[in-house]
C-alpha cells in the first residue's frame, strides 16, 4: 500500500496562496488507510486551514471539501466534473498518482499535492507506517528469504551485511535492525543458509527506464492471438 | 461520501442515516413486561439529569414511585453486566429518579373526548393501570371496588416495610385528579348490570386472594391461618394475635412477606417450612436474604403433614423430604423420607403456598386452569364479547409489573375494541440484542462493584413497619447508573462501501470487538461493543457511526448552540471546553466548573470525551476561541483507554497549531486524577489565555 503523508500547514498555504477558491479532495483508499488524505483527514484540513486563514487575518480563501472513492482512475473522477466548475485549484489529499489521475482528467485546472507521498509500506501497529518495497522492477525476495535489502538497508546494498552493523542494529539509526542481519537469521531459520553465499552482482540502474508501463493485455491488432 | 450518479440525494440520504436511531433493544427492556426504556433513563441518571430520567420512566410506567418500590426487577436478572461483575441496581436507580426528580409533583391529567364509558372490576395494579390508560386515551372509566380503599394487592398483600402507604394514596390521588370515577366497598355481582348502567367494555382485574389449601389433617383448627388473609388483615390495620412461635410454610414471596410481617408483630421466633431447598424458592433472592438478617430461620425440606390442636396450642407433625427428578417446569420434586416425621410446637401456622383467584360463577366468564380466566392472550378479551380481564385473576399470582402491563394492554384492546380496529395494527418493534458477552471482552472492561442502597440495620428494622431501604445519594447513584454497559448502542460500520478496510477500529477499540470475517469484511458484532465511540472518531473514512446516533445534541450542534448564543465579550477571550458529562464529573467537578467559570468561557457538553474528534476542537477554534480544553474523568472513566485517545487527539491538533503559529498551550485537558483542582486549573488556563490574546495583540500593534 502506498504511505504518504500530510504537509505542514504553512507549506500548503504558500502552495495555495495564489488561488481563491480550493476544492480539498480526498482519496478513500491508500492515503485513508495510513490517515494522511481520507474524509476524516480532509476535514482536518478544511478546518485547519479556516483557523489559519481567520488568524492570519486574511480571509482571502474560500474551501470545500470532498472525498472520492479512489483518485488513481479517470471513472472515479468522473463526478467532480460539476464540483471544479467553481474552484481556482485541487488540493489533493491522494498520492502523486491521484494528483497526475486529476491532472490529465482536468487539464485546465491547477491540482496541487497536500501529502508527501512518501513510500510502499505496511502498518506495524496505529499511526506507525514501514517502507517494504521500493518497486524496484526486479524482484529477489526469493533470494533474500523473503526480506527486501533494498528497502530495507540503509545502503541497499545486495552482499550484505556490512561493517557498520552492531548487535543485529544499523550503524545509521540504533532503532533500526540491520537488514542483513535479517535476512541471515530468516535463512538460518530456513535450512538455506547457503544462500548467504552467493554473490549477487551489482543491479543494473541503466536497464528499468522509467516511466514504466506494464502491458498486460495482448496486441489483438498486430495479430496476437490469431490463429 | 463518494460521488455517484444521483449524487446530492445519495448524500441527504447518507446525512439522514446518521441520524437514524439503529440501536438494539437491551436485554433489560426486553425483560420488563412494561418495556421500560431501562437503558435511556439510566444513561440520563448518570449525567445527572435526573428530570429527564423521570420523564422517560413516566413514559413507560404509569405508577413508576409502587414500581421503585416492589418491583421484582427481571431486568437486572438480563443485565449484561452480571457477566462482568454484578447486575446493574436498575430498580434502585429508579427509586432515586422517582424521589429526587419529583414524581410527586408531577400532575397527571386528562380529558374525556370519548363517548363510551368503561368498567374497571377490582382496583390493584391491573385496574389501576387500566383506569390510567383509558383516561389517556379519553375514555371515562369507573373502577369498582368491593374494599374500603384503592389498591388491591398492592395495599392488601404487600406489607408497609415494602412499599409504604403514602405512596400508594398519592397514586390513588393521581387516578382521582385524571377523572377515574371511583367506587368503594362496591362489589360487583353481575356484569350484565353494568352493561345496563350504560358502560360499553368491562375489565375484570379481580387478582388472585384466595389461598390454596394444604390439603393436611387438622387444616381447620384455630391457629391455622392462610397468608393472603394473614397479610390482608394486617395491612388494613387489624393485629391479630399470633401468639409467641410461628410457622409459616411456602417458599413464594407471600411465604417471606408473611414471615418478616409476622416478625415485626412481636413474636419470639418465626420459622419458614419450605419442601424443597433454597436454590428452588421462587422468593426474590434479595428478601431471602433480609429475612435471614432479620432472624427469620427457613427450614427447608419439609412439610407439614398433620395438625392437631391441643392445649391451645398446635402440634404440627411435620416430615423431612428429599430432592427426586425434575418435573416439567425443571423443579425437582421434593419426595417425602419415609419414617423421618417430627413434631413442631406451635402458636400459629401460617400457609403461604399459593393462591387463585375467585371469580363470581354469574360473570359467566370462561376459566381455565387454577380457576383463572380465559383470555386471547392477544386481546385479553373473555369468551363474552366487550368483556376483558387481566392481571393475577388471569395469569395465577405474579408481579406487580406484569400486572400493570395487563392494565396497559387492556386499556388499548379495549380502545381497539371500541374504536373497532381489525384487523389490530402491528407494532413494529425493535430487534432484541442477542448473544453472550465474550470472555476476552468481559476481560476488557472496567470491573466497577455495585453499590446497593443503603438498608436500615436488622434490628432496627424488625421492629416496625418502616420501609426498610433508603435512597441512593446524588454521587452513589450517578456512580452506580455509570456501570451501564449501554448494550446494543455499539458501533456499527454503516457505511461499508467508505470502508478502507484500514483496520483502524481494530487497531483501536479497546475491547477488541471488531473482527474480520471469512469474506475479509470488518464486523462491530453489536452484542460485544461497548458503544465508547473510539472507533468512531478514529475512523479515517468516517464510515462507521453508533447505532444510536446521539444520546443529546451531536457535538457539533453544540458548537453550532455556542456560535449563536456567546455574546462578543470584548474583555474577556472566548473559551470553550469539551465537558464529559458522566457520573461525579456531570455533577460534581463540571458543575464546579460551570460556577467557577468566569465569563467568556462556554461548555460543549459531551457523553464521554473519548467522542471529541480531532475535528471538533479545530472548530472551535475556527469559531474563534482563543482557548480550548477537554474535562474527562481521566482514569474514574467507566470506559477503557478513553483518557489515551483524547490525549492522542490534542497531540496532533496541537502540532497542527503550533504550524498555524498558534501557541500550543491553547489546548489544555483537565483529568481529575492529577491532586489539583480542576476549577483552579481552569482558572489558571483563562489567565494564560488571556496573557496569550494580549500578547497577540500587542505583536500586531507592532507590526502594523
Amino acid at each position: 500500500m502506498i504511505v504518504a503523508e500530510q504537509k505542514p500547514i504553512e507549506e500548503i498555504r504558500q502552495i495555495i496562496a495564489p488561488y481563491g477558491r480550493v476544492l480539498i479532495l480526498g482519496c478513500g483508499t491508500c492515503v485513508t488507510v495510513c490517515n494522511a488524505g481520507g474524509e476524516r483527514e480532509v476535514s482536518f484540513m478544511h478546518h485547519a486551514l479556516n483557523v489559519a486563514e481567520s488568524r492570519s487575518g486574511n480571509n482571502t480563501h474560500d474551501f470545500s471539501e470532498y472525498t472520492v472513492k479512489r483518485q488513481c482512475d479517470y471513472e472515479f473522477l468522473d463526478a467532480l466534473a460539476d464540483k471544479v466548475n467553481d474552484v481556482d485549484a485541487i488540493l489533493s489529499l491522494g498520492c502523486g498518482i491521484g494528483v497526475q489521475a486529476l491532472v490529465e482528467r482536468f487539464p485546465d485546472l491547477p491540482v496541487l499535492p497536500g501529502v508527501n507521498t512518501s513510500f510502499m509500506g505496511m502498518s506495524r501497529e496505529w499511526g506507525v507506517w514501514d517502507e517494504r518495497c521500493a518497486a524496484c522492477g526486479e524482484c529477489r525476495l526469493e533470494e533474500t528469504g523473503g526480506i527486501c535489502p533494498i528497502t530495507r538497508c540503509t545502503k541497499g546494498i545486495l552482499n550484505g551485511p556490512c561493517a557498520g552493523t552492531k548487535n543485529g542494529k544499523c550503524e545509521a539509526n540504533n532503532d533500526m535492525d540491520c537488514a542483513w542481519i535479517l535476512i541471515y537469521n530468516r535463512l538460518e531459520r530456513l535450512g538455506q543458509l547457503d544462500k548467504m553465499r552467493r554473490y549477487y552482482p551489482a543491479r543494473n540502474f541503466r536497464a528499468i527506464p522509467r516511466p514504466k508501463r506494464i502491458v498486460s493485455k495482448a496486441n489483438i491488432e498486430t495479430g496476437e492471438g490469431d490463429g | 461520501m463518494y460521488p455517484t450518479r444521483a449524487d446530492e440525494e445519495h448524500y441527504r440520504t447518507r446525512r439522514t442515516d446518521q441520524q437514524i436511531d439503529h440501536s438494539f433493544t437491551p436485554p433489560c427492556q426486553a425483560a420488563c413486561p412494561l418495556r421500560m426504556d431501562v437503558r435511556e433513563y439510566v444513561d440520563l441518571v448518570a449525567q445527572g439529569r435526573i428530570m429527564e430520567a423521570l420523564q422517560i420512566i413516566r413514559n413507560g410506567n404509569p405508577f413508576p414511585s409502587i414500581c421503585a418500590y416492589v418491583c421484582t426487577h427481571p431486568c437486572e436478572e438480563e443485565c449484561r453486566r452480571s457477566q462482568v461483575d454484578k447486575p446493574v441496581a436498575i430498580r434502585a436507580i429508579k427509586r432515586f429518579a422517582v424521589e429526587f426528580g419529583g414524581d410527586r409533583m408531577v400532575q397527571a391529567e386528562a380529558q374525556t373526548t370519548q363517548p363510551e364509558k368503561v368498567a374497571i372490576v377490582g382496583s390493584g395494579p391491573a385496574g389501576m393501570a387500566c383506569a390510567y390508560y383509558l383516561r389517556k386515551l379519553g375514555y371515562p372509566a369507573t373502577i369498582f371496588e368491593a374494599h374500603t380503599e384503592l389498591g388491591g394487592m398492592l395495599r392488601a398483600g404487600i406489607p408497609q416495610y415494602r412499599l409504604p402507604r403514602h405512596i400508594l394514596d398519592t397514586e390513588v390521588q393521581r387516578l382521582n385528579q385524571m377523572g377515574v370515577e371511583i367506587r368503594t366497598n362496591t362489589k360487583v355481582v353481575s356484569l350484565d348490570l353494568l352493561f345496563e348502567l350504560g358502560y360499553k367494555a368491562i375489565f375484570i382485574t379481580i387478582g388472585a386472594h384466595q389461598s390454596l389449601r394444604m390439603g393436611i389433617e387438622g387444616e381447620e383448627s384455630p391457629g391455622v391461618i392462610d397468608g393472603a388473609t394473614f397479610l390482608r388483615e394486617v395491612n388494613l390495620g387489624l393485629k391479630p394475635s399470633l401468639g409467641r412461635r410461628v410457622a409459616v410454610v411456602g417458599g413464594g414471596n407471600v411465604a417471606i412477606d408473611a414471615a418478616r410481617t409476622t416478625a415485626r408483630l412481636g413474636t419470639n421466633k418465626v420459622n419458614i417450612l419450605y419442601r424443597r431447598s433454597r436454590e428452588e424458592m421462587p422468593a426474590d433472592q434479595s428478601e431471602v436474604e433480609l429475612a435471614l438478617e432479620e432472624g427469620i430461620e427457613f427450614v427447608f425440606l419439609v412439610t407439614p403433614i398433620r395438625i392437631q390442636r391441643k392445649n391451645g396450642r398446635l402440634n404440627v407433625t411435620c416430615i423431612r423430604m428429599e430432592l427426586g427428578e425434575p418435573d416439567a417446569g425443571g423443579r425437582r420434586q421434593p419426595v417425602p423420607i419415609a419414617g423421618s416425621e417430627f413434631n413442631m410446637e406451635l402458636d400459629t401456622l401460617i400457609s403461604a403456598i399459593g393462591q387463585a383467584p375467585q371469580t363470581p360463577g354469574d360473570f359467566n366468564v370462561r376459566i381455565g386452569k387454577g380457576s383463572t380466566i380465559q383470555v386471547d392472550p392477544v386481546t385479553l378479551n373473555t369468551n363474552r364479547p366487550g368483556i376483558f380481564a387481566g392481571g393475577d385473576a388471569v395469569t395465577g399470582p405474579a408481579t406487580v409489573t406484569q400486572a400493570l402491563a395487563a392494565g396497559r394492554l387492556a386499556a388499548y384492546r379495549i380502545n381497539d375494541y371500541l374504536k373497532h380496529h381489525y384487523p389490530l395494527p402491528v407494532r413494529e418493534e425493535r430487534d432484541t440484542l442477542k448473544g453472550e458477552l465474550l470472555p476476552e471482552t468481559i476481560e476488557a472492561i472496567r470491573k466497577i462493584g455495585r453499590i446497593e442502597p443503603p438498608v436500615l440495620s436488622p434490628e432496627t428494622r424488625a421492629k416496625d413497619f418502616q420501609t426498610t431501604e433508603m435512597v441512593y445519594d446524588w454521587e452513589t447513584a450517578t456512580n452506580e447508573a455509570r456501570r451501564c454497559l449501554r448494550c446494543g448502542m455499539g458501533a456499527e460500520i454503516l457505511f461499508q462501501d467508505k470502508c478502507a478496510s484500514c483496520l483502524n477500529c481494530i487497531k483501536v477499540c479497546p475491547y477488541h470487538v471488531p473482527y474480520i470475517d471469512a469474506t475479509g469484511t470488518i464486523q462491530i458484532p453489536p452484542e460485544q461493543c461497548q458503544a465508547c465511540g473510539v472507533c468512531v472518531a478514529e475512523c479515517p473514512a468516517k464510515a462507521i457511526v453508533l447505532r444510536k446516533p446521539y444520546d443529546r445534541r451531536s457535538i457539533d450542534e453544540e458548537l453550532e448552540h455556542i456560535q449563536k448564543s456567546k455574546t462578543e465579550a470584548k474583555s474577556k477571550p472566548l473559551i470553550i471546553g469539551f465537558c464529559c458529562q458522566y457520573g461525579l464529573f456531570g455533577t460534581g467537578t463540571l458543575a464546579n466548573l460551570w460556577r467557577r467559570a468566569s465569563g467568556g468561557i462556554w461548555i460543549a457538553p459531551v457523553l464521554c470525551v473519548a467522542k471529541v474528534e480531532a475535528e471538533h476542537i479545530l472548530r472551535a477554534f475556527e469559531m474563534g476561541a482563543e482557548g480550548v480544553f477537554i474535562a474527562g474523568c481521566g482514569e474514574q472513566c467507566s470506559r477503557e483507554n478513553t483518557t489515551y485517545w483524547v490525549r492522542q487527539r490534542v497531540a496532533k491538533v496541537r502540532r497542527t497549531l503550533a504550524q498555524i503559529g498558534l501557541e500550543p498551550e491553547r489546548l489544555q485537558t483537565f483529568f481529575p486524577d492529577s491532586d489539583k483542582e480542576p476549577a483552579e486549573e481552569l482558572d489558571k488556563f483563562a489567565g494564560k489565555i488571556s496573557e496569550l490574546c494580549l500578547a497577540a495583540a500587542m505583536t500586531q500593534e507592532v507590526k502594523s
